[in-house]
């Protein structure tokens, strides 16, 4: 599900960016309404839970993806956006955004396939089925397709994943996902470099077996059962050992998939055509309908709104990945019926909250506090309501990850808008009353504006409420460090697969605490890291997401952050287009399934 | 022999005559402060081959009168009248066309300030030759040629380099040599020189007054040569006209104005002005006060503020009624004291000086 | 004149060489840390050490500021990028691309935007002044004079979209603006530009018509011109050829002071026609805090401006002989 924003391949920055007024994400990916006068032909806003995620069989694994009726072959698509891709080796690649460019031309072990009915299903892409393991998670085998082709038509092998995954550890992949590199050296808690420094010295990292060409055999140094999540990450992608030019890969990768890179301008276009090597039998989740893609950067928000509603010309056939409507324009394009017909929207997997410190604020009641006098209401009207925000949200995972379940321990969705009565209750509890919070924000003139209603609304609950305005360049190393002064701070996460390992861990594990990790609440909590390992050990993927949803619902018992926003994608693309969708688990439009008209 | 008519007669026609002749020439200029009288009534002749030195302190209508002449006046802001004929062509109501092919051919100036009046970013050669080339319809070649030849004329060293300079590599003499160069480039009838050596020191201005002596000795040029240093005049003119407040004080040949001066306004410039046969430590007498302002003349004789000797005229004729020049023609005056009165007074002077 | 040109130049690196060393400290002692740029979504500790490494940063400033400079001329290797050939000016932390070559590509871009630019400015501005010069005081004097208050007041961003949506829009007179490359297209070159140009130039060429009017008044009341008309010179060649010499040296003068402003002017431009030029960089990397581009931007305008302003004292030379000096 990797992180939503686009900026740098860093999720602090990536969080920076929301953070900075709340724009990047939140605002752009304001999603329809359901309740509005706007106009009657739109969608309700999609806020159902992904509950459909499974993992497929062999069956559904095998190519070709199955026709959508109507489609047809050829023509080219346009697609506009603001930002180039910042990556393109797959070992650096890490945000949605780049992830969604690089499935027309990686491949990885397994990858997700939906369906109209909005199943997801997890399925073998360059192998033969998702995956299997026989001791619970701690070793998996994978074995690959027939016929599967570099673009150059030798045949993709078991070596040349294993090289992918060697090459990881290299000194300059530093920005894509480490997951499976922390898992794959023999002792998990030591840093993983030092335990192997990548096949450019000529040395193998024993733990990946090649009994064959078609088989891979993974050793893990824990359970891991959901590795074959894992190993959907883009960041997982194949390259080839014989056309590996290391840091060069990341402007010119080598194809596996139906498309290749004629040229790419940096920050202005990319250009695609077809790779003949690439064979549709052996593909069951891209479609690769169009002969070419032509992609411009440059192009902001306002802007692509603007085009897509004149839909004139190449614009016609054009799509963006990221770029959201415009916030301004968001109500006019409710109110256009044509447009509509063109647009997408759903849940990202992208959520919001206020980080709550619970080393300066070890009193669990005053935490439960300050959520229940939260103004949460107030919060969304600054921000433009909830056609900009998405919806309120009250858990740790999002609606998007496997076993989600929804709840409301603080009656936020009955009083948005805080209730200080029955904080000030929880106050007078604890005999904190007039506690002092040391709020630190983003100056920029929204969150201003947040502040003061923040402010408000705690003040009247009881607490004497300090406001910190931070730098919006230099946030993430403010609130980065564990002894930070400050008691409440915004944050924002994306899973990076959609179960709760990545969701909830990272950010709630207090092993896992050190300065400028994604535990940003410090919260170290002996139960909530016990039923963590746990629920890790859980092999049904059902069944654990059972377990990590009730993690979910003992952390928000431990109060530790205050939910904002499970945030929604709202963008357009041209009348000229087929089969544009929204990707769930990266949060934006797809490709895969597009066709020219 | 020079000889210089005084006619006052008004009238169009014309027949043989002076060379230059000014007629009742009146110059007024609008400024944000009001009108500016500069030149009232004057009337004078140039002949052939001769040389009159226009006298007068800064603002009397001297330079104002010359640029008339050559019609660089802003017309914008100029009120002229009166008349101005070169030989048979009236200047004043010629069209511009008619003056810019006169200007540099027929009638040429050099002016004060030789640096600022040469152009900074034009070779010498090329100043000089381009009038060269747009009076004689010469080409660049002989335009060159030309200057080459004038700059040796006016006597400038290694004329063939020079030529290529620009003014600001040369001296001051030596710019002052270009400018005449330049003036007489087209052989003109009529050269008016302003105050050509003021801005000079003294050798040097000997040897430009010695240069436009010997130029007008070769070709018969006309010559004006406005300065405010009856010394210059002394020395180079045959004819004198005393200017005061844009009017004429006195005019008559040099020897007759030098020697028998009969204007008040004449005996203070004598008397200003340091003679070598005098002693070291005799005073200088400047005429006292201020020149008058021109946008409110003073009545009567424009120079009565100034003058000592009002009463003998009898005071009502100074204070009140504008003298004219008399008689028509000679040695004249603009003065109402009789011939008597003035050559007491200029005894009295001349034996105690004051 | 060859003299001349030695001295300005090594003059002109020195100034680079005060510029860049000023600058790097300035934007590195930010604090922040841009090696997190380069981390993932997990960031630990080992790998932020190891990513400072590999951009050289672990090192003490001066150091950093050294490798940069021998950089330059020597080129660099970094672990995180790759080889980095001479001319280096670094790698973009924001899209990993040579930032050189990012300057190199797009710099066509903001040089046909002011030299276009330039180009109107000077031509229509000096041209509308001396009208308003030949005609003092006259009916179109004073609307040049009007006009000349009314376009400076105008603001790039309100003036760009208008003309568009009237020009392009509406009209289809020209093309929307983009940037074609002159060596490939010169007529589309041009038409594709020209809005661009008109819209940049607006607020400075009422300025350029004010001052060349009154520089024009000024240089006719001059004494070489009035000897240029006793020579017998027409109204039009005193004009034109005399006064005009005179009016250009001043005018020249404070273009040279003016092209700091019009390339920010074109950063402006180029972000209300997004036209991918230095300007559009340099935004970006202020938005990205993309240190190494910010730098490099800086340097190559700075760079830039030097080197114009060495072309304008050349022009001073051309124009005025007592500049020439030896």
């Amino acid at each position: 599900m990797r992180s939503h924003s686009r900026r740098y391949a860093s999720v602090t920055a990536v969080l920076a960016i929301g953070a900075l007024a709340l724009a990047g994400c939140a605002k752009g990916g304001g999603g329809g309404a359901p309740d509005t006068a706007a106009g009657g032909s739109q969608k309700p806003l999609e806020n159902k839970a992904v509950s459909a995620i499974a993992v497929g069989t062999a069956d559904d694994s095998k190519g070709p993806a199955p026709e959508i009726p109507g489609a047809k072959s050829g023509g080219t698509v346009y697609m506009i956006d603001r930002d180039d891709f910042s990556h393109l080796d797959p070992g650096r690649v890490y945000l949605n955004y780049n992830s969604s460019v690089s499935e027309l031309f990686t491949r990885r072990l397994t990858a997700y396939k939906h369906d109209d009915s909005g199943n997801i299903k997890l399925v073998g892409d360059l192998a033969t089925d998702a995956g299997t393991t026989t001791d619970g998670g701690k070793t998996w085998k994978f074995t690959l397709k027939d016929g599967v082709k570099w673009e150059d038509g030798t045949p993709i092998t078991s070596g040349d994943i294993k090289y992918s995954f060697e090459r990881l550890f290299a000194d300059f992949i530093t920005e894509g996902p480490d997951y499976a590199e922390s898992w794959l050296v023999p002792d998990a808690k030591k840093p993983f470099r030092d335990q192997y420094k990548g096949p450019y010295d000529g040395k193998e990292l024993d733990t990946i077996e090649t009994p064959d060409d078609k088989t891979v055999v993974f050793h893990l140094n824990g359970l891991h059962p959901d590795f074959n999540f894992t190993v959907a990450m883009t960041g997982y992608g194949a390259v080839p050992k014989a056309h590996d030019t290391k840091q060069k890969y990341d402007k010119q990768p080598f194809s596996a998939g139906p498309y290749k890179i004629v040229s790419h301008v940096t920050d202005k276009s990319l250009d695609l055509e077809r790779n003949p090597n690439w064979d549709k039998n052996t593909d069951s989740i891209r479609h690769a309908y169009p002969d070419k893609f032509h992609m411009e950067f440059g192009v902001q928000a306002q802007q692509t709104t603007e085009r897509f509603l004149a839909d004139t010309g190449n614009d016609k056939n054009a799509f963006t990945f990221h770029n959201a409507v415009a916030a301004e324009r968001v109500q006019e394009v409710l109110g256009n019926a044509e447009a509509m017909k063109r647009s997408v929207q759903g849940l990202t997997p992208f959520t919001t909250f206020y980080n709550i410190n619970t080393k300066r604020i070890p009193d669990v009641n005053v935490r439960k506090a300050i959520i229940t006098a939260w103004p949460a209401k107030q919060i969304q009207q600054i921000e433009g309501g909830e056609i900009n925000t998405g919806k309120i949200a009250t858990t740790v995972m999002s609606p998007t990850v496997l076993g989600y379940e929804p709840f409301d321990l603080y009656g936020k969705l009955k009083k948005p808008e805080g209730d200080p009565d029955a904080a000030k209750q929880l106050l007078q509890q604890a005999g904190k009353v007039n506690q002092t919070l040391v709020y630190a924000y983003n100056q920029t003139p929204t969150q201003e504006k947040i502040t003061v209603a923040i402010k408000e609304a705690l003040t009247k609950a009881g607490f004497n409420v300090v406001a910190k305005p931070l730098n919006p360049a230099t946030y993430y190393d403010a609130i980065g460090p564990v002894d930070n002064k400050y008691d409440v701070y915004w944050g924002g996460w994306a899973a990076d697969w959609p179960t709760g390992s990545t969701a909830i861990q990272p950010q709630f594990d207090g092993r896992l605490i050190t300065d400028n990790s994604p535990n940003y609440t410090h919260l170290n909590d002996p139960a909530i890291n016990d039923a963590i390992d746990k629920a890790n050990a859980i092999t049904d993927a059902a069944a654990a997401g059972k377990a990590w949803a009730a993690i979910d619902r003992q952390i928000m018992e431990q109060a530790a952050i205050v939910p904002e926003y499970y945030q929604t994608y709202f963008g357009l693309y041209g009348s000229g287009l087929g089969g544009v969708k929204m990707d769930p688990i990266e949060g934006e439009q797809s490709a895969l399934d597009i066709w020219v008209k | 022999m020079t000889t210089v008519s005084w006619s006052g007669e008004q009238g169009t026609s014309r027949g043989p005559g002076p060379f230059l002749s000014v007629r009742d020439l009146s110059v007024e200029f609008s400024t944000e402060d009001g009108v500016v009288h500069a030149v009232d009534g004057l009337s004078f002749d140039v002949e052939k081959g001769t040389t009159l030195g226009i006298v007068g302190e800064s603002g009397s209508g001297k330079s104002v009168t010359n640029l008339a002449i050559l019609g660089l006046h802003d017309p914008a802001h100029t009120k002229i009248a009166g008349e101005i004929w070169l030989e048979d062509q009236e200047l004043l109501s010629a069209g511009r066309g008619t003056m810019e092919r006169l200007r540099g051919d027929r009638v040429a100036m050099i002016f004060q300030d030789p640096l600022t009046s040469l152009s900074p970013f034009h070779t010498i050669g090329r100043q000089i030759g381009e009038v060269y080339r747009k009076h004689k319809g010469a080409s660049k070649k002989e335009a060159r040629e030309r200057a080459v030849e004038m700059l040796d004329r006016v006597g400038i060293p290694q004329p063939k380099t020079r030529v290529d300079h620009y003014p600001h590599e040369f001296s001051g003499g030596m710019r002052q040599r270009a400018m005449i160069a330049m003036a007489l480039v087209c052989d003109p009838d009529l050269l008016i020189a302003d105050e050509p050596t003021t801005a000079l020191d003294v050798t040097v201005q000997a040897q430009i007054l010695d240069l436009l002596k010997d130029l007008q000795q070769q070709f018969g040029t006309a010559i004006i040569l406005i300065t405010h240093d009856l010394g210059v005049v002394a020395n180079t003119a045959d004819n004198v006209l005393v200017m005061y407040a844009g009017r004429a004080a006195e005019r008559g040949t040099v020897r007759e104005v030098l020697r028998e001066p009969r204007h008040p306004y004449t005996w203070g410039l004598l008397s200003s002005m340091p003679r070598l046969n005098a002693a070291v430590d005799e005073p200088l007498h400047p005429v006292r006060g201020t020149p008058p302002s021109l946008l409110t003349p003073p009545p009567g004789c424009p120079f009565h503020p100034r003058c000592d000797y009002p009463q003998l005229a009898g005071p009502e004729l100074c204070f009140h009624q504008r003298p004219d020049i008399s008689p028509e023609s000679g040695h004249g005056d603009a003065c109402y004291l009789t011939l008597q009165q003035k050559k007491d007074i200029r005894t009295a002077q001349i034996e105690e000086p004051a | 004149m060859t003299g001349f040109l030695v001295r300005r130049i090594l003059g002109a690196l020195v100034i680079l060489l005060i510029i860049s060393a000023v600058t790097f400290y300035l934007f590195y002692a930010i604090p922040r840390d841009p090696a997190r740029a380069f981390c993932g979504k997990i960031c630990r500790p080992e790998t932020l050490t190891l990513i400072r490494h590999n951009l050289g940063m672990d090192e003490p400033l001066f150091v950093q500021y050294w490798h940069w400079l021998v950089g330059i001329f020597a080129g660099r290797d970094f672990v995180q990028f790759g080889a980095c050939p001479a001319p280096c000016l670094g790698y973009s932390f924001a899209t990993q691309e040579p930032v050189f070559g990012a300057i190199v590509d797009r710099f066509p871009v903001t040089l046909s935007l002011t030299i276009g630019a330039s180009a109107v400015i000077l031509s229509f501005g000096i041209l509308t002044g001396m009208l308003a010069a030949w005609k003092v005081g006259q009916p179109l004097d004073k609307i040049a004079s009007a006009s000349s208050v009314v376009g400076a007041s105008l603001q790039i961003y309100f003036v760009g979209p208008l003309l568009a949506f009237y020009l392009v829009d509406t009209a289809g007179l020209l093309p929307r603006p983009s940037y074609v490359a002159f060596t490939e297209d010169p007529l589309g070159w041009f038409t594709h530009l020209l809005l661009p140009w008109v819209v940049l130039s607006i607020i400075f060429t009422a300025n350029y018509t004010r001052m060349t009017r009154s520089q024009m008044v000024e240089q006719l009341a001059e004494d070489y011109v009035r000897t240029a008309r006793a020579k017998g010179m027409s109204s039009r060649s005193v004009f034109f050829r005399f006064a005009w010499r005179g009016a250009m040296i001043p005018i020249i003068t404070i273009f040279g002071v003016d092209l700091a402003t019009l390339l920010g002017g074109a950063i402006i431009t180029e972000q209300t026609f997004s036209l991918h030029g230095i300007g559009e960089l340099a935004v970006r990397a202020v938005q990205n805090t993309d240190l190494p581009m910010l730098l490099g931007v800086t340097i190559v305008g700075a760079a830039a401006i030097v080197v114009l302003n060495i072309v304008v004292d050349v022009l001073y030379a051309v124009i005025d002989p007592r500049v020439r000096i030896g």
